[in-house]
């Protein structure tokens, strides 16, 4: 693992002149609607978005601020979305730093943190303390795919634990699409949240479990339907700890060119149907896959894609990621429910997705507003329509 | 903060509202502004309403507790940084917002930044054309209390030139609204000089020493779309500073005009230049950068006309240049920012203003203030109403280096007091202005005996003025 470099993040963390673009920026000419989802849906003290966690980080760092975990829980409600990069003009990633902040304190105690972590490295899943139920939806398929191939379906914990339709829709699309692929017997988690909430060493140890599971597979290709185990298997692994990964693809990237190339055409969804996208944080300002959705979503017959007030490089998060969901669940979910309130004012009757973690928040936001509007995965939206 | 008056305002606004954590303590210690010691207030209160706001201050009078407003927490002097064991106001919640197209004005809550605004009022082909450095994190409320300017205040000047009327919760909770809304039957905000003295100025730039001001009204105009971006060269700092007087005199619209020094521009081509799309360039001596900006094309076209008969009258010259000035206008609500990021470390700021004539003795002492203490800075400024020019020179320091710091504080200092001698004045009162300056005594007085008056408690950010 690239070791912290302590002295590099204080420079860093005092790269912040503590402007406060961060906090709820209107910046009409890039997209920018407000900034931290944290601040907006709390009583928004300081402590709630990204200036005041660098203060605290800081004064952790250099021991004005006691280590103890009321002392570090703002630099756990975050969801690290990086809307706040993203407006930042200094030059370093506010985001990152956090990141890493909470890696150099790890040792402070936080026992959610912790209760993920050991799941993961014991169960290979975050939610539950046993291995039973991630892989059952592959009983329900109708066919047996293998565990070995030149393309892997990697799906996921969120996709086979907490919403196996989609993983067996990503499952039926591929064989509908006449594609050969793998699931793994036993797929260890990504380990993303153990490198969003400071576990650090855990993680890369999981991550070299991940490697070698795909390696053993034989797989050429990975194929993800979750855009955390995007973001983490490709760009953390090998920029984290130097892991040398085979192709890592979205379905929406792997499915767009399908529908391009004309190998696969897409029957209507309907008359003028009314989609909204919601772009996932590690998907979108992070890898930059902005436009692949979008497209796909497009080349669906009878779909208008409409487009929500904040979207692409300066869309709200949904309030899942970095450890909030389960740090902060009751947060997080207002988070959602304010992000379904901004699809909603689209006339949208479907906000897609390409994130089983991303949907799972917004199908939790929709409730909490009794919201009637459908929250779908890009892959639930498809797996039908191929002619 | 003795527990029985957190309870007390804990009852005024929600327990969700007010806070006496160590760790949200410490991030209300320090602001935008750098360069300055930080202060641990005792408590943190957010208010939801102005009602609220007077029954905060009628606790903190009771008490005397020192209190200390907030909003966007982007000052750059030491604004908002709270007293030992004060209470800290924070006006954020305060969001409402009213346009009164007939008026042709808005009011908007203490809570509300400009660009939350612009981007409402660009619904009615309208804006408010001040445009703050911090745009984006500053609100109204908070520019107003320390009268502040940005790009727009060359034809519009500083934002005080925009209020109609104030809404003011007094230190013993009474709440005052001056301009014609102060007559509750009239329509809204459309004349702010009603009823006398001009109680709205009372509390422009006043720092929230006299009250803490919960709404703005501020007049709206329509939005300009007719632009033209022009450099103007010239060889003598006279003809430069004469450029910009004839400007005015002559009534052209420039909604941001500035004068560059080579060596500074060069420092701006560094941060900015490629970004903005400058192409390289033998820049004159002294390069006037100019934003003109009409309703009208056709009044326009008169402008840029004139503009360059006046430039070659002077003896200078059209560059042809237009992407400093459109770069500098098109990302005014951050740009300032930018470029002390680009630049620097953190810093001093030393706002200030000078008659364009006197232009040239500003950039003098500043040069001659970094050449004594060996700092690294620059300044940029630009002309900001009728017959002044803003500056804000700006002091950089490494925050790790102590020593640094010290000294840019020192120099910050001496700065001040040089430039008061050449006849410039400060946005605000601070005491590194005013010690010791005897030709001000009764100016300060009448100040102190105001301040008296409105708050005998002296709660309200006691000490912004120096020992006053």
């Amino acid at each position: 693992m690239t070791e912290i470099d302590l002295d590099d993040l204080m420079e860093n963390l005092a790269q912040c002149r503590r402007c406060g673009i961060c906090r709820d920026a209107v910046y009409e000419d890039m997209g920018f609607d407000g900034i931290c989802p944290v601040w907006k849906n709390t009583a928004g003290f300081e402590t709630s978005f990204m200036r005041g966690k660098l203060m605290i980080a800081i004064a952790l760092l250099e021991g004005r601020l006691e280590k103890t975990s009321d002392n570090t829980e703002a630099l756990y409600a975050c969801s690290l979305c990086g809307n706040c990069t993203e407006i930042c003009a200094a030059e370093f990633d506010p985001k990152e730093s956090l990141e890493l902040v909470r890696a150099v304190l790890s040792d402070i105690p936080n026992e959610v943190r912790d209760t993920l972590a050991e799941r993961i490295l014991t169960t290979n899943n975050p939610y539950v303390t046993d291995k039973k139920g991630k892989r059952d939806w592959v009983a329900e398929l109708g066919f047996e795919p293998p565990t070995k191939a030149d393309t892997l379906y990697y799906f996921g914990c969120t996709a086979g634990m907490k919403l196996p339709e989609t993983a067996k829709a990503a499952a039926r699309l591929l064989k509908a699409a006449g594609i050969e692929f793998a699931v793994l017997e036993d797929e260890p988690c990504c380990g993303s949240v153990m490198i969003r909430t400071g576990r650090l060493q855990d993680a890369e140890e999981n991550a070299k479990k991940v490697l070698e599971s795909i390696q053993e597979s034989g797989a050429k290709t990975v194929l993800v339907s979750c855009a955390g185990c995007l973001k983490t298997l490709r760009k953390d692994y090998p920029e984290k700890f130097n892991l040398s990964m085979p192709k890592i693809v979205h379905f929406v990237e792997y499915f767009l060119e399908l529908v391009k190339s004309g190998k696969i055409k897409l029957k209507p969804l309907g008359k003028n149907v009314k989609i909204t996208y919601h772009d996932p944080c590690h998907m979108g300002r992070e890898l930059g896959i902005y436009e692949e959705p979008r497209d796909l979503l497009k080349a669906i017959p009878g779909v208008e894609l409409v487009e929500m007030e904040t979207n692409r490089r300066a869309a709200m998060c949904c309030g899942a990621g970095g450890g909030l969901r389960s740090y902060d669940p009751e947060l997080s979910k207002k988070i959602a429910a304010d992000r379904v309130r901004e699809a909603e004012e689209t006339g949208a009757e479907i906000i897609a997705n390409a994130c089983p973690f991303c949907e799972q928040n917004l199908e939790s936001g929709a409730k909490l507003i009794d919201s009637s509007i459908r929250v779908a995965d890009i892959v639930d939206l498809i797996v039908d329509l191929i002619e | 903060m003795d527990q029985r008056i957190v309870d007390e305002l804990a009852r005024i606004v929600g327990n969700e509202f007010v806070s006496t954590r160590e760790d949200v303590l410490l991030t209300y210690s320090a602001s935008a502004s750098t360069g300055y010691e930080s202060v641990q207030p005792g408590a943190v209160v957010k208010p939801g309403s102005t009602q609220e706001v007077a029954d905060i201050l009628k606790v903190a009078n009771k008490y005397k507790i020192p209190v200390t407003p907030r909003s966007g927490g982007s000052s750059l002097q030491g604004e908002a940084i709270p007293k030992p064991d004060g209470l800290v106001v924070e006006l954020l919640r305060l969001k409402d917002i009213t346009v009164f197209e007939e008026l042709r004005s808005v009011r908007v809550g203490a809570g509300i930044t400009f660009g939350k605004l612009d981007k409402l009022l660009n619904q009615y082909d309208l804006w408010v054309p001040i445009y703050p450095e911090s745009a984006l994190v500053c609100t109204l409320a908070g520019n107003v209390a320390v009268n502040g300017a940005g790009p727009g205040s060359t034809a519009y000047g500083c934002i005080a030139e925009m209020v109609l009327g104030l809404e003011v919760v007094l230190p013993d909770g009474t709440i005052i609204q001056t301009g014609t809304e102060g007559n509750p039957n009239a329509p809204g905000p459309f004349l702010r000089y009603a009823f006398g003295p001009d109680l709205t100025g009372l509390f422009i730039g006043s720092l929230g020493s006299l009250g803490i001001i919960t709404s703005v009204s501020v007049k709206t105009f329509k939005r300009v779309h007719h632009f033209h971006y022009e450099t103007y060269g010239f060889e003598t700092k006279q003809q430069a500073e004469r450029f910009l007087i004839e400007l005015k005199q002559n009534e052209i619209h420039a909604l941001f005009v500035s004068i560059y020094e080579g060596k500074i521009l060069d420092f701006f081509m560094d941060m900015l230049g490629e970004e903005y799309g400058i192409p390289k360039h033998e820049w004159p001596a002294l390069t006037v950068s100019v934003t003109l900006g009409r309703v009208r094309e056709d009044q326009l076209k008169s402008d840029i006309k004139l503009a360059k008969q006046i430039c070659k009258q002077l003896e200078g010259h059209v560059i042809g240049i237009g992407e400093l000035p459109k770069g500098e206008w098109d990302d005014r609500m951050r740009t300032f920012a930018r470029s002390s990021y680009a630049h620097g470390w953190h810093w001093r700021i030393l706002y200030h203003h000078q008659p364009p004539s006197n232009w040239h003795r500003s950039i003098e002492e500043i040069w001659a203030i970094m050449d004594k203490y060996h700092l690294l800075g620059h300044t940029a400024g630009f002309q900001s109403g009728h017959g002044s020019y803003n500056y804000y020179p700006h002091l950089y320091f490494d925050p790790q280096d102590k020593e640094e710091e010290m000294k840019v504080r020192e120099a910050h200092k001496e700065l001040a007091q040089r430039l008061f001698k050449t006849g410039a004045v400060p946005f605000k009162l601070a005491p590194y202005w005013i010690e010791d300056v005897e030709e001000m005594k009764d100016y300060l007085n009448l100040i102190k005996t105001l301040k008296r008056v409105i708050d005998p408690n002296n709660i309200m950010n006691p000490g912004i003025f120096g020992d006053m």
